[in-house]
């Protein structure tokens, strides 16, 4: 099954929770199951446990879960200090989730789990401009098959969510985006498999709703991955992606300066073990943006890619995840971002009940080209303004105690924080729950 | 009183000659026939009517069978190796050793046959003979005992079964596969004061 699905919810839960979660998903290997960054969402199940689960037919195994989390937004608006709105907070959610295994594995050759969620949000406050963005629904599925692992593999996975959040400042209307993500594969590991090639399709239709519209975009990206393991879990490898992203909704896109791309990256490393409890990637490569209108990327750390992440298991029962990361991204409100990123997590279970999740996430980010505010950057008019530079500081940390193996209480609590040379795009934010759910 | 003499020293002869007991009966010669009822016969076919032409010739055809015989063990012991068939080719191995002392020694003894030929010297010829003869027996029986060495498929005691230990600190998962796909998602920065 590929690990990433799980990931990708993961990360749609703690988008639906934040609305961030871009970056706060540490770049691992497909197999390194889930690391998110910053707000964790409520537990799929208890870590370790194979006991719960209902076995729906031979070979079919269904798990449910629902869970409430009852808290505090300090900042509901991510305004500027001095603006802020604050308000309780109450977040449903509910998932089901089947897959052809028994409670003790996998079966079958062609493996499957099916995954579907909805999170009901709802900010309790007499503030009239909260009332606004009191409800929101937000549903996540998921389709995961794969099949062989021998000298041949295939791979599919869909994962979709719908997220809503309340704006940057309080207008009626929220920021609403329909994200689909897909991405088929192959891989060919002849011989004993230290060679391995892998051939990847990857679609991501992103659709926002209303002020941010013309941000819509489909993304389309080849990767062709070849490794060679010199060592049985560590291997050099070479990847090369090539991408084509077009915006949806063509005039609003061009009249707020975006332009479609073929952003290509080529990077070599290495992936694996480092010792029997460190694993690594360390990747460096060349990357360009390839805008075919308006600025691109450039210069030497522009058409740079630099990837250095560790992860360390000191026991059984903890992780440390440990990274950095420069690369850039197409951004919605400029042509694009140059981005460094350090970010760092640390997973403690204490005898299978206690689950520890600290984690946070920094990012320097320099946005460059057409702006679509543009007070935030050179015009032709002030070719001389600077250009908005931002540094978010993200930091989570949950505390979920499983009174058994199918019930657990716990406490969460999240930052975000933006600094930029911009004052009024400037916040802090804060969110604290306690939270208690069932999952079996 | 010479008499007298004479009659003392007869009785003293004669009882100590019947103080003897009865003569025991002469060895017969080794019987032609078979054994005498309840006795094994231990001894070795010859041929002592051989004539000197004959003893080369005869050992000739020995030493013929014994090669014979040790190419037959030599395809057993390759048969063996190919099948991978341990247990059976140190058996056979064991075989192939003996014949080649024995054959040695056939030769030695055909060489000393010849010689005493030369030297028309019997009894060194009969000798020789002889032990090229009971030489051919014993290679005989080993080239019989390596066709009943048994092999695995009579001690096949079941597949082999490994024991893999592996640290449990090793992750399970595949470290050196490719990151997961797809584009994070991240809120979209402010982009005015209207958005």
């Amino acid at each position: 099954m590929p690990a990433y699905m799980n990931r990708r919810l993961a990360l749609c839960i703690a988008l639906a929770a934040t609305a961030i979660a871009r970056g706060a998903s540490a770049q691992v290997s497909a197999g390194q199951g889930e690391v998110t960054i910053g707000y964790q969402g409520l537990p799929y199940k208890s870590t370790g446990e194979s006991n719960t689960g209902v076995q729906v037919s031979e070979g079919v195994l269904l798990h449910v879960g629902a869970g409430v989390e009852a808290g505090y937004d300090s900042n509901v608006f991510y305004s500027e200090s001095g603006s802020e709105v604050a308000s309780p907070l109450l977040r449903i959610g509910l998932f089901g989730d089947m897959s052809n295994a028994t409670r003790t594995g996998a079966v079958g050759q062609l493996l499957f789990d099916v995954r579907a969620g909805v999170v009901y949000r709802r900010y309790q406050s007499d503030n009239v401009n909260v009332q606004n963005f009191s409800n929101a629904w937000m549903p996540t599925a998921g389709l995961g098959l794969s099949t062989g692992g021998g000298q041949f593999g295939f791979g599919f996975a869909d994962t979709f969510a719908r997220l809503e959040d309340p704006p940057y400042n309080p207008t009626p209307v929220p920021i609403t985006r329909y994200n689909n993500q897909a991405s088929v594969e192959g891989r060919w590991a002849p011989g004993g498999g230290r060679i391995t090639a892998t051939l990847r399709y990857t679609n991501v239709v992103d659709i926002f709703q209303d002020f941010y519209e013309y941000a819509s975009t489909d993304t389309n990206i080849v990767m062709l991955d070849g490794s060679w393991k010199w060592l049985p879990k560590t291997a050099i490898f070479l990847n090369a992606q090539q991408g084509y992203i077009f915006y949806l909704n063509d005039a609003q896109a061009m009249a707020n300066g975006k332009s479609s791309s073929y952003p290509l990256q080529l990077t070599t490393g290495l992936r694996g073990l480092l010792t029997e409890k460190t694993s690594a990637i360390l990747a460096l490569g060349y990357t360009n943006g390839f805008y075919a209108n308006g600025p691109t990327t450039g210069g030497f750390l522009g058409s740079s890619y630099a990837e250095l992440a560790f992860t360390l298991r000191p026991t059984m029962l903890s992780r440390i995840v440990a990274g950095y990361r420069h690369d850039f991204t197409n951004a919605v409100i400029a042509s694009f971002s140059y981005n460094d990123t350090g970010y760092a997590s640390y997973v403690q279970q204490i005898a299978g009940r206690l689950a520890l999740d600290l984690s946070g996430r920094y990012v320097h980010r320099r946005y460059q080209g057409d702006f679509v505010d543009s007070s935030q950057g050179p015009t032709p008019a002030m070719p001389n303004q600077p250009q908005r530079v931002d540094d978010f500081i993200q930091g989570g940390v949950s505390l979920d105690y499983f009174v058994r193996n199918w019930i657990y209480a716990g406490l969460a609590y999240s930052v975000l924080s933006n600094s930029s040379n911009i004052a009024s795009v400037e916040y802090l934010k804060q969110q604290m729950f306690v939270r208690l759910g069932i999952t079996y | 009183m010479v008499n007298a003499k004479v009659l003392l020293t007869t009785m003293f002869v004669a009882s100590t000659v019947f103080a003897q007991g009865p003569a025991p009966a002469p060895i017969a010669p080794p019987s032609a026939g078979g054994a005498a009822p309840g006795a094994a016969d231990v001894s070795v076919k010859q041929r002592p009517t051989l004539t000197s032409e004959e003893m080369i010739n005869q050992s000739r055809d020995y030493a013929k069978s014994m090669n014979d015989t040790l190419k037959r063990i030599q395809t057993l012991q390759d048969q063996a190796k190919r099948e991978k068939d341990i247990i059976r080719l140190n058996c056979v191995t064991d075989k192939v050793v003996q014949v080649r002392v024995n054959i040695s020694i056939a030769e030695q003894s055909m060489a000393a046959l010849q010689e005493a030929v030369t030297r028309n010297d019997e009894g060194e010829r009969t000798h020789e003979f002889t032990r090229l003869t009971i030489v051919n027996q014993k290679v005989l029986v080993l080239g019989a005992e390596a066709e009943n060495c048994i092999g695995e498929d009579l001690s096949f005691v079941g597949a082999t079964k490994v024991d893999i230990e592996i640290d449990p600190n090793i992750p399970t998962y595949d470290p050196t596969q490719p990151p997961a796909p797809g584009v994070d998602i991240e809120r979209p920065g402010e982009a005015s004061r209207m958005l």
